[in-house]
């Protein structure tokens, strides 16, 4: 049975396969459900107990002990699809998602993709192709020269006169060069010929090759990203943008949308920037063009991400459109149904990502039970999360424990819902970065929008270390606790005791009186 | 009970006084000393896990619960860990100078030999867990005795990697 929105479909499916895990199967097996459709899940030993499962409608079991027997298993995936009778798979992000090859393999096996096809997944997932095709499509890229020297030749005149044309300042790269090996940044043209030679005599060893790239050094800039949908008619809008600036190594940690940085015009520039990206590839569904933004106002094609994001959800609050509703109707070809008109900007959304981490040691990811799991709940605040109150958190996977995302009329609000939402995050037993992120959300650079890609490398993490509190509170707090017997797992495993409490006479039971139940 | 904050921070013991359930703290000594304490009073709540804090006369909630020998703690917005020790145990089951994997990982270099100096915050090895990279530093000076481990192990959480002499 097909739901009723898919009655003009051209590819309609009933149910969906979610070839992941975690927070973003959950997300994905709750909007099938919604939609009508029967969601399944796949899961690995380790996932047994998952919330994913539990969310699913069926659940295939992949047998095997790591990643490529299980959830990076094409052809276990493909099959655990054809056993459920699953008509259509969802890749989520990460695994598979961005696999040319998967998604080939899924529709020769006569099932629905969610996703692009497998070209434009090809085609952006290689560097090289992608920056061409942006160059064909005049999409604006990060200014670059490749330059070919000749060992007989005076490479000087060569580089100089590239260099002006790239601007200041600029990397010098030599293309035998690699992991910051044989790679200058140069401030100005009379650094030059220092910063080149220094570059060639740290890829000496390969330097036979003469191949440099000159690339224009983009320091201070953001990450500014624009979300795209597609159909398979040629409809495609953008949603407006995100901005990922607060990275730390490449990792974001906290996301918003709107960008503090962005105007209307830089907007309108960079959305149709992204929909020409998109159309270069005639992408479906719903991808990322990711942009470097600097300080001046020009930006850059990065890369396009050809999947569903992890920040997704701070776009989905801003703009009222459910991301993943929208990939199941475009996959299953039917029209976007929205115009570029229908897509406003309501309010202020931020995304904090929970990790379970030690920041205070150089971020080691933690491990260890979540024994008290309590997530805010409050008007304007969204939690996404594959994890309950209870669970493992194992080195198994990826150390993400939820997305805690807040709505608010503007940014100043919020922010204060940000960080009340999450001072009210109750997460013990296991050591997450809450109050880390509290602590940026709260710092200047941050709250008035001044954050750039660089800006965790510069400071020192001591800055957000969360205020001290007298050793003596928290000692009678604890020795208080084990007096009064407060250890809800010792109760638990011992029934007798757990029926009434000593002191004020309740039991967990709320149904309970003393030693009479009311059920 | 004895309680800490830091594994190697300092120990202390605290008294109360109890009036119908409710706990006063009354003294808080380390290492024979006694502290300067605030007014607190802490009693048990009706929901599992809860407790009721009354502090320099301002009364709020607290979220405690027990892990191991750890409290943990969400008190006005924030988190916080207590260490549990039995009265007189020593600092913790590791001994002295011996560095323990945090984390179950496998080991991608080891970066010195034993017998070997190294300063403080040397790194030592190099372990890789959850799809990352952690380096293990020297938490002294000091002289490699032991190195347990070899590039491309798998190691448990807690087992010990290296040892460090004087």
């Amino acid at each position: 049975m097909f739901p009723d929105w898919m009655n003009n479909a051209t590819q309609p499916f009933d149910s969906v396969l979610v070839a992941n895990r975690g927070e973003i199967a959950v997300r994905i097996l709750r909007a099938a459900k919604e939609s009508g459709l029967r969601g399944i899940a796949v899961y690995s030993d380790p996932d047994k107990g998952s919330l994913h499962v539990e969310t699913s409608d069926d659940a295939i079991h992949l047998p095997g002990d790591n990643l490529s027997e299980t959830y990076l298993n094409m052809d276990a995936i493909i099959s655990a699809a054809k056993q459920s009778g699953a008509q259509a798979i969802h890749p989520g992000y990460g695994f598979l998602s961005e696999r040319a090859d998967f998604a080939k393999a899924v529709q020769s096996a006569g099932l629905v993709w969610i996703g692009p096809s497998p070209e434009a997944i090809e085609t952006m997932g290689d560097k090289i192709s992608a920056r061409r095709r942006m160059i064909e499509s005049e999409v604006p890229i990060i200014p670059g020269e490749e330059l070919a020297i000749e060992s007989d030749s005076n490479p000087l005149g060569v580089l100089a006169s590239s260099a002006a044309r790239v601007g200041y300042p600029l990397l010098v790269k030599a293309s035998a060069g690699g992991g910051g090996k044989g790679m200058r940044a140069v401030y100005e043209p009379k650094m030059l010929r220092t910063e080149y030679e220094a570059a060639a005599r740290e890829a000496s060893a390969a330097f036979g090759d003469g191949t440099v790239y000159v690339e224009r050094l983009l320091t201070g800039s953001r990450h500014v990203e624009i979300q795209v949908l597609c159909d398979k008619y040629g409809n495609s809008i953008h949603l407006n943008e995100r901005d990922c600036s607060l990275q730390r190594r490449h990792q974001k940690v906290i996301e918003e949308a709107p960008s503090p940085a962005v105007t209307s015009e830089i907007r309108n520039a960079m959305g149709i920037a992204a929909i020409r990206a998109a159309k270069a590839v005639n992408y479906e569904g719903a991808g990322t063009v990711e942009f470097l933004l600097t300080s001046k106002g020009e930006f850059f094609f990065l890369e396009m991400n050809t999947r569903l994001q992890v920040e997704h959800p701070v776009t989905e609050l801003i703009t009222g459109v459910d991301l993943v509703q929208k990939q199941f109707e475009v996959a299953a070809g039917l029209s976007l149904g929205l115009s570029q008109a229908d897509i406003g900007i309501t309010g202020h959304s931020i995304e904090a990502r929970i990790y379970a981490e030690d920041v205070s040691k150089g971020f080691l990811p933690a491990i260890g039970k979540l024994a008290m799991w309590r997530p805010p709940s409050t008007p304007g605040v969204r939690m996404d999360s594959g994890f309950r109150e209870g669970d493992e958190v194992t080195v198994d996977f990826d150390p993400m424990l939820a997305k805690l995302i807040v709505h608010a009329p503007d940014r100043p609000a919020a922010l204060r819902r940000l960080d009340s939402a999450l001072s009210e995050f109750i997460v013990l037993g296991v050591t997450t970065n809450v109050g880390f992120l509290r602590q940026i959300a709260r710092s200047n650079t941050f709250s008035e929008g001044m954050v750039t890609t660089d800006f965790l490398d510069n400071v020192s993490l001591d800055e957000f270390s969360q205020p001290q509190i007298e050793d003596s509170i928290l000692v009678s707090i604890s020795a208080a606790s084990n007096r009064l017997g407060i250890d809800r797992y010792s109760r638990n495993t011992n029934p007798e005791s757990s029926l009434i409490d000593e002191y004020s006479g309740h039991s967990d039971d709320p149904f309970r009186t003393l030693t009479r139940s009311f059920p | 009970m004895e309680w800490s904050i830091d594994n190697s921070g300092p120990r202390y013991i605290a008294s109360f006084s109890e009036t119908d359930g409710k706990l006063k703290l009354s003294k808080i000594v380390s290492d024979n000393n006694e502290q300067l304490i605030p007014d607190i009073s802490i009693s048990r709540d009706e929901k599992p896990g809860r407790i009721l804090i009354e502090l320099e006369g301002v009364t709020s909630f607290a979220h405690v619960i027990r892990s191991d020998d750890k409290w943990w703690i969400h008190f006005q917005g924030h988190i916080y860990v207590t260490n549990m020790h039995e009265p007189g145990s020593k600092d913790s089951s590791l001994s002295e100078g011996s560095l323990s994997a945090p984390m179950p990982g496998t080991i991608l270099d080891v970066l010195v030999k034993s017998g070997q100096r190294v300063r403080q915050g040397q790194t030592l090895l190099i372990m890789e867990a959850m799809k990352m990279e952690h380096r293990i530093q020297a938490p002294k000076a000091g002289e490699v005795t032991v190195v347990h481990f070899q590039k491309g192990d798998r190691v448990d959480m807690g087992q010990n990697l290296v040892e460090i002499g004087e």
